[in-house]
């Protein structure tokens, strides 16, 4: 089954945190549609990592927006 | 039912597609026949920028089957990972993640054996139904193709690859990917229910 999603989805840019992670603030790169368990939506995000930083896609469930506005 | 993303890909990438055949087709369409008829000349050439039309579909088929390729991995990844404790899921989700090489690399049958053989398993795309052998091989005079649009390449297509980009190729590849589509997703619908021990979609 699919749940619905009414709210907007998150703005690429937004500056997250990952819940549960040992990952610092995190950058929405990429809305990649909703392919997560039951239709949750999935992103791409950018965590700072050395020596190059890495990319994760996770759940929207498993992100708390830091900035309201996206950062460029 | 089927994955989420090959939903998408019957239901909003194949259209995509189908409206970039018709296009093509209406520039390769022959000349309505005059009344009284003509004496028989030659048949028209394509109007300009047919062939780049052709090139651009190309491009668009190897894409869009890329994109199905790249959502249906995200899927099942998402998935596994649902299934892992809280503390184990960003853990799953990152080496899942990491050096992907459908999210660079051309959607070739390589790379899509590489990237899905993460989840454990020997993918056979070829043996998985009648047919698909043949598939395989027309994805690989698509990536070729795919390639020499990008490239602008000059020089000719090995053996065996088709000579010429003509409508009818690209409409034989777009055909072999909705079966190999159609493959992958049910391959990954039984292999997620071995590892999660319910039915994924």
């Amino acid at each position: 089954m699919t749940t619905q999603n009414l709210t907007e989805p998150l703005k690429i840019g937004t500056i997250v945190r990952i819940r549960n992670s040992g990952y610092g603030p995190a950058k929405i790169v990429e809305f990649r549609g909703p392919l997560g368990p039951n239709g949750s939506r999935v992103y791409r995000v950018r965590v700072r990592k050395k020596p190059r930083p890495a990319y994760i896609e996770v759940v929207e469930d498993q992100l708390d927006p830091e900035s309201a506005d996206p950062v460029k | 039912m089927p994955s989420a993303a090959l939903t998408r890909w019957q239901n909003d990438r194949m259209l995509r597609l189908g409206h970039m055949d018709a296009h093509c087709a209406a520039l390769f369409a022959p000349a309505a026949p005059s009344f009284p008829p003509a004496a028989p000349v030659a048949p028209p050439s394509p109007p300009p920028l047919a062939h780049e039309s052709l090139q651009g579909y190309t491009m668009l088929v190897s894409g869009h089957f890329q994109g199905f390729c790249r959502d249906l991995y995200t899927e099942c990844a998402q998935l596994c990972a649902a299934a892992a404790p809280t503390t184990m899921r960003t853990k799953l989700q990152a080496q899942f993640a990491a050096a992907l090489a459908l999210n660079t690399g051309n959607p070739t049958h390589e790379t899509i054996r590489k990237d899905f053989e993460r989840f454990g398993f020997s993918l056979d795309l070829d043996g998985a139904a009648p047919g698909n052998s043949q598939c395989v091989t027309h994805l690989g005079h698509l990536n070729f193709w795919r390639n020499h649009v990008a490239h602008q390449k000059g020089s000719p297509p090995p053996t065996g690859v088709p000579t010429l980009l003509t409508l009818a190729n690209i409409q034989v590849w777009r055909a072999s990917c909705n079966r190999l589509a159609i493959s992958l997703d049910d391959i990954m619908k039984q292999e997620l229910g071995r590892i999660l021990g319910v039915a994924p979609w």
